[in-house]
């Protein structure tokens, strides 16, 4: 678990986490060892001069004292080391996702990742603050207490040692057979998660088939599943909760006819016994709490196991000597690329000379998308090469790559800011004057002139507050700002209404202007701007050339031409 | 989280109402839910007496002259079958507690997810699906401490130190207040911790954690920007700020509480309990005033006061945290569902009338300003104007989405309040922009709003949607299962959604044009199946594309929520108004497709 705890955390942090379990061990100590003076306490006590009990009794003050101390310190040291830690895994966590490729997060991962890092991260940090120092105290002032009860009486010893290893043999059994019930409990929640957004999202479709939920049956199934799954999780604790209350009270009722037995018999004195069993009483109560305990721990332990998945995934190699390319043309040669069991890319060439368009059509799953993305790295190639400027994109740094690089997605994702720091991201140290530039240049101007607010209007999460044109508009201000040698389109103007289409073709002919292109489209106006267009089918390039040369040729392009001129149907 | 400082105080808590209670426990299942509690209680009742058969085996044996050994070994036994005891009852409540809980989770999210079915539709779009997703996943499960555990804990927290305490009291009642004094500390520090600096600093602490949640959903879900613009560091810096803040808030609160936490704690430990008990009983005992003997129930049973405590304290965050989670699950369960009518009319044919409908979604904010508008069955009417017009929120009164805030929407001369909401769906169908695919087979996706077609409608409606081929290139063809091993594209997607509104073959068709058509040989095949299933249909269509509007038999064209412009397109292009301008601006927008067609528009087609 530490050792778990310690690898996701980076071996930095071993200290302080050391230091801190070091002190709960020695706070659980003393604990354990300032019981012992109860003895000599008692003793006189019950005995024939109870004065003598004073010495005993300061020193079982100062034994308290100590205890109280180093309860305070170690109790500061995990909430420190915890915030430490908190701090540091947030920066570890968050520089590690920056550098995950972007194909890594397709499907549920978003969700999955946005749970787990404000959660999962939480709750990890929650082991050290203050689940350890129970758990410490639990094991180690027990065992302490058992150790003292040898030294006075080896009988009523040896009774409570026995039940160490039954204790820990259940402790240990029931974690086991736990971690098999909790893991499918998850499965089976993140799964009922799954249909409840679904459910939630295809209302309107449900409604219109009459299917609320008692007829929806798949959610039902799912929170059906989930009620199994807990209860299965329920009953399979039972026998380690029920074992362990059973062994410790077991323990408790042998050391009580023990010492019965031997006290009648002579063989221990009446309030050494009485001693004994007040620690024996002191033992019991941590040791039950071990299975409350427990319980929590593995739930953070499993937070933990998925955020250690989550920092072992390899970021995409990092050349150890970057090369700078020169020049900005583009080349793939023979790349293919594979997801999920199918090839997307099949032994694809192309290339893009500096400064030029290439349009990339074809009909939808045809790898259109996928190929702007492995021109940026977002994955990288099964096979073949993608070159930038003659530079493999694996041999150059990073950064550098994406700097080279003004995407505009189809799908614009703003930050909760105002427009202005929304723009700004494409180059932070932009000046005013260039800002308002690339605003105007994507008639960015107008929808900040009916904002209220303005510049400074927010423009809620996501951009929410935004149309999608809009935010089309800012995306393209931003990548004008950005200035970069080479612009990829994907699907830019399909979504929107034809006033916002204008507009944003203007801006996309301004950061057009003099860069490499290469965009993906289905509006043939801009397809025929382009120097040359190639018509995608299943991963494979089957026409190549410049619009009108295509357009001569009458094949699958062609027909793509004509159908998209077709005013209506059946006219 | 770090509930360690759990021992602070309360911030105000709810009222429980008897709605509250509902959501907690709902009624049918009280009686095994005392049963939880009654179970727990006696079970730690019983727990008391191994510590009263020490404390009677040290009586006897302490007592002067030989020990009564019978007496001593009753004890014995009493103190073993009270273990027993303990055993039996407190996992038997804790079986039953768990299972009840896992039923009334059930029972909860199936009421949740009941509910959620008939609030409006419209309702959803403002909500983020994650939030209600929390609600029935996260909310739910965290009630569960209220059902499992802390009751019976926080029942039998209180019920074994009473006990305790009467029978201490008649002991010795001197040395019962001596036995109190470390509770009595623990709570004389309970007012340092609520001076306005320290709450102060649990209010910036939980803002903080609230900013960190929402900063790190921000950066996760803007990856791509992040990566797109290179230089990490740069674009996270706003997650990584809250990250700071929230620490440092961490921090401060920390420094101000530690002291007193750190001091409570002690006072409520053991060793320090034992050595007040200790200390007062070393004084009574040397002055003559306290048995040796009458000591042994304080050492045993005094540390058990400190459980009230220590349990509020214990038991506090997570029902704090079940609380708040009770109080979202309300928050939806109060939100109005759509009212259903008590006795539904039929709609008699499929007009569709608008009388002057007002609506706005939120009060003194109207976004359609009084529409007045017929829509006759066998027409198609094209809705256009500028972004921020309405015409979305128009459209999506016919499905009835939202009801309007003023005047009526009627279906066949009846209003559709007065609809059955079945009935409803069944007459209007649409085409929206987000597109919704189910994890399900692909015939089962088409086939969603009629469960029980045949197989052969499916494949028609496939067919009609241009999609028939790419299905059975899927492996598992119409039985592939979406996000399984059928993966679509976006506009595959789309088609499948179409497929969906044709087989439905509903009289009211609502489009939206937008992203209905994402490639031309989609928008060829969207049209192409439209025209086929024209006639008596009674059509609404957001319009983007100059040829749908020069085909439409009416044009609307709308701003800022009211009809500026109606009319054939001919007779509005002559108008040489608004909607004139707006054709001239569309048509120089989309200037190299119109170089062949698109000319002046024809009035409504030819059939």
């Amino acid at each position: 678990m530490i050792r778990m705890l310690l690898r996701v955390l980076g071996h930095e942090y071993a200290g302080p986490v050391r230091r801190t379990v070091a002190l709960m061990t020695a706070t659980a100590l003393v604990e354990g060892l300032s019981y012992a003076l109860l003895v000599p306490v008692l003793r006189a006590l019950f005995g024939s001069t109870p004065g003598d009990a004073w010495p005993w009794l300061y020193a079982f003050g100062g034994a308290v004292a100590g205890y109280a101390l180093l309860r305070y310190v170690s109790d500061r040291s995990g909430f420190l080391a915890g915030s430490t830690l908190l701090r540091g895994t947030y920066h570890r966590l968050g520089d590690h996702l920056a550098r995950l490729p972007i194909g890594w997060y397709e499907g549920g991962r978003l969700g999955e990742v946005s749970a787990l890092a404000s959660r999962g991260v939480l709750q990890a940090m929650a082991v050290i603050a203050h689940l350890l120092a129970p758990f410490i105290s639990a094991c180690v002032t027990p065992l302490t207490i058992v150790a003292v009860m040898s030294a006075f009486n080896w009988q009523m010893g040896l009774a409570a040692s026995a039940a160490v290893p039954i204790v820990a043999a259940i402790q240990m059994r029931a974690g086991r057979s736990m971690a098999a019930t909790d893991r499918e409990r998850h499965e089976r929640d993140h799964e009922a998660t799954g249909r409840v957004i679904e459910y939630l999202q295809a209302q309107p479709v449900l409604r219109a088939g009459g299917r609320t939920a008692e007829r929806f049956r798949m959610l039902d199934d799912s929170l059906r599943d989930v009620r199994r799954a807990s209860r299965r999780t329920a009953l399979s604790a039972l026998p380690g909760v029920v074992g362990l209350a059973l062994a410790v009270q077991a323990m408790f009722t042998v050391l009580l006819a023990l010492g019965t037995y031997l006290a009648l018999g002579g063989n221990i004195g009446a309030a050494e016994l009485l001693a004994l069993l007040v620690l024996a009483a002191r033992c019991a109560d941590p040791l039950l709490s071990l299975s409350d305990i427990g319980g929590r721990l593995r739930g953070a332990r499993y937070e933990l196991t998925r955020l250690d998945e989550v920092l072992r995934t390899e970021p995409l190699p990092v050349p150890a000597d970057p090369v700078q390319p020169v020049l900005h043309d583009l080349e793939f040669e023979s790349v293919t690329f594979r997801r999920g069991g199918r090839t997307v890319i099949d032994g694809l060439s192309l290339s893009v000379p500096q400064g030029q368009r290439l349009a990339v059509v074809g009909p939808s799953g045809s790898g259109k998308s996928t190929l702007l993305q492995l021109a940026a790295r977002f994955h990288d190639v099964d096979g073949g090469a993608v070159r930038l400027g003659g530079v493999d994109v694996r041999a150059i740094d990073p950064d550098d790559l994406m700097g080279r690089f003004a995407i505009v997605f189809q799908d614009v994702r703003l930050f909760d800011g105002t427009i202005e720091e929304n723009v700004r991201l494409g180059r932070p140290d932009a000046d005013e004057a260039d800002v308002r530039a690339a605003a105007t240049a994507a008639r960015l101007d107008e929808v900040i002139e009916r904002l209220p607010g303005g510049w400074s209007a927010h423009v809620g999460e996501g951009g929410a507050r935004l149309s999608g044109g809009e935010r089309q508009r800012v995306s393209i201000a931003r990548a004008l700002l950005k200035d970069a040698p080479v612009v990829l389109l994907d699907e830019v103007t399909s979504a929107l209404d034809p006033v916002n289409e204008a507009a944003v073709h203007e801006g996309i002919e301004r950061l057009m202007a003099g860069r490499t292109v290469v965009m993906v489209a289905h509006r043939m106006r801009t397809v025929r701007r382009a120097d040359r267009v190639v018509f995608l089918d299943g991963g494979r390039i089957v026409e190549e050339g410049s619009h009108d040369t295509l357009l001569s040729q009458g094949g699958r392009y062609a027909e793509f031409w004509d159908v998209s001129l077709t005013p209506a149907a059946g006219e | 989280m770090f509930a360690k400082l759990r021992d602070r105080p309360g911030k105000g808590v709810e009222d429980g109402s008897d709605e509250t209670r509902d959501a907690e426990v709902p009624r049918p299942f009280l009686p095994r839910f005392a049963a939880v509690v009654i179970l727990q209680v006696v079970g730690a009742l019983a727990g008391l007496l191994p510590l009263l058969a020490v404390v009677e085996v040290g009586r006897a044996l302490s007592a002067p002259g030989p020990a009564d050994r019978e007496h001593v070994w009753a004890a014995v036994i009493v103190g073993a079958v009270g273990m027993l005891v303990r055993l039996a009852f407190t996992s038997a409540s804790s079986g039953v507690g768990h299972l009840l809980d896992s039923q009334v989770q059930l029972t909860l999210r199936r009421r949740l997810a009941a509910h959620l079915g008939r609030v409006p539709v419209g309702w959803f779009s403002r909500r983020r699906t994650g939030e209600l997703a929390k609600v029935v996943g996260e909310d739910v499960s965290a009630v569960h401490p209220f059902i499992a555990h802390t009751p019976g804990e926080l029942v039998s927290a209180f019920v074994v130190p009473l006990a305790s305490l009467v029978y201490l009291f008649a002991v010795d009642w001197r040395m019962t207040l001596i036995t109190l004094i470390p509770v009595v500390l623990a709570m004389a520090l309970v007012p340092l911790m609520m001076t306005p600096t320290r709450l102060r600093e649990q209010e910036e602490f939980d803002a903080g954690m609230g900013r960190i949640a929402s900063s790190v959903v921000e950066f996760v879900l803007g990856i791509s920007v992040v990566k797109a613009f290179g230089g990490g560091e740069r674009a996270h810096r706003a997650f990584l700020t809250a990250v700071d803040d929230f620490v440092g808030s961490f921090l401060r609160m920390v420094r101000g509480l530690a002291g007193i936490a750190a001091a409570m704690q002690v006072a409520l430990s053991p060793p320090f309990v034992l050595l007040v008990v200790l200390t007062g009983g070393a004084a009574r005992i040397g002055a003559g005033d306290l048995p040796a003997a009458d000591l042994l129930p304080f050492l045993l049973l005094g540390l058990g006061l400190t459980a009230p405590v220590a349990a509020l304290g214990h038991g506090f965050d997570d029902m704090q945290a079940a609380r708040r989670a009770v109080g979202r699950i309300r928050e939806v369960l109060a939100v109005q569902p759509l009212p259903e009518p008590a006795h539904p009319t039929a709609p008699q044919g499929h007009r569709v009338e608008l009388r002057d409908v007002r609506f706005g979604y939120e009060a003194g904010h109207e976004v359609l300003r009084g529409i007045d508008l017929v829509l006759e069955p066998g027409t198609v009417t094209a809705l256009v104007g500028p972004s921020g017009s309405g015409k979305s929120t128009l459209v999506r009164l016919l499905p009835r989405f939202f009801d309007p805030t003023h005047g009526s929407v009627t279906l066949g001369g009846v209003d559709l309040r007065e609809i059955d909401s079945r009935e409803l769906h069944r007459k209007v169908s649409f085409v929206f922009q987000d597109v919704r695919l189910l994890r399900t087979s692909v015939a089962d996706n088409i086939a969603l709003a009629v469960p029980h077609a045949d197989f052969d409608d499916v494949v028609r409606a496939a067919r009609l949607a241009h999609i028939h081929d790419r299905i059975l290139q899927l492996p598992r063809g119409y039985a592939s299962v979406i996000g399984e091993d059928a993966g679509l594209s976006g506009g595959e997607a789309q088609r499948i959604s179409l497929a969906r509104a044709l087989l439905a073959d509903a009289p009211v068709l609502v489009l939206d044009e937008a992203t209905a058509f994402v490639d031309p040989q989609t928008e060829q095949a969207v049209r192409r199946a439209l025209a086929t299933l024209e006639g008596t249909r009674t059509t609404l269509v957001i319009a983007h594309r100059l040829e749908t509007i020069a085909e439409a038999d009416t044009v609307v064209m709308l701003d800022g929520g009211s009809v500026v412009e109606r009319g054939s397109p001919a007779e509005l292009l002559a108008r040489e108004g608004e909607f004139a301008a707006f054709w001239q601006a569309q048509r120089s927008a989309t200037a190299d497709r119109s170089g062949a067609h698109g000319g002046v528009p024809r009035g409504g087609r030819s059939r």
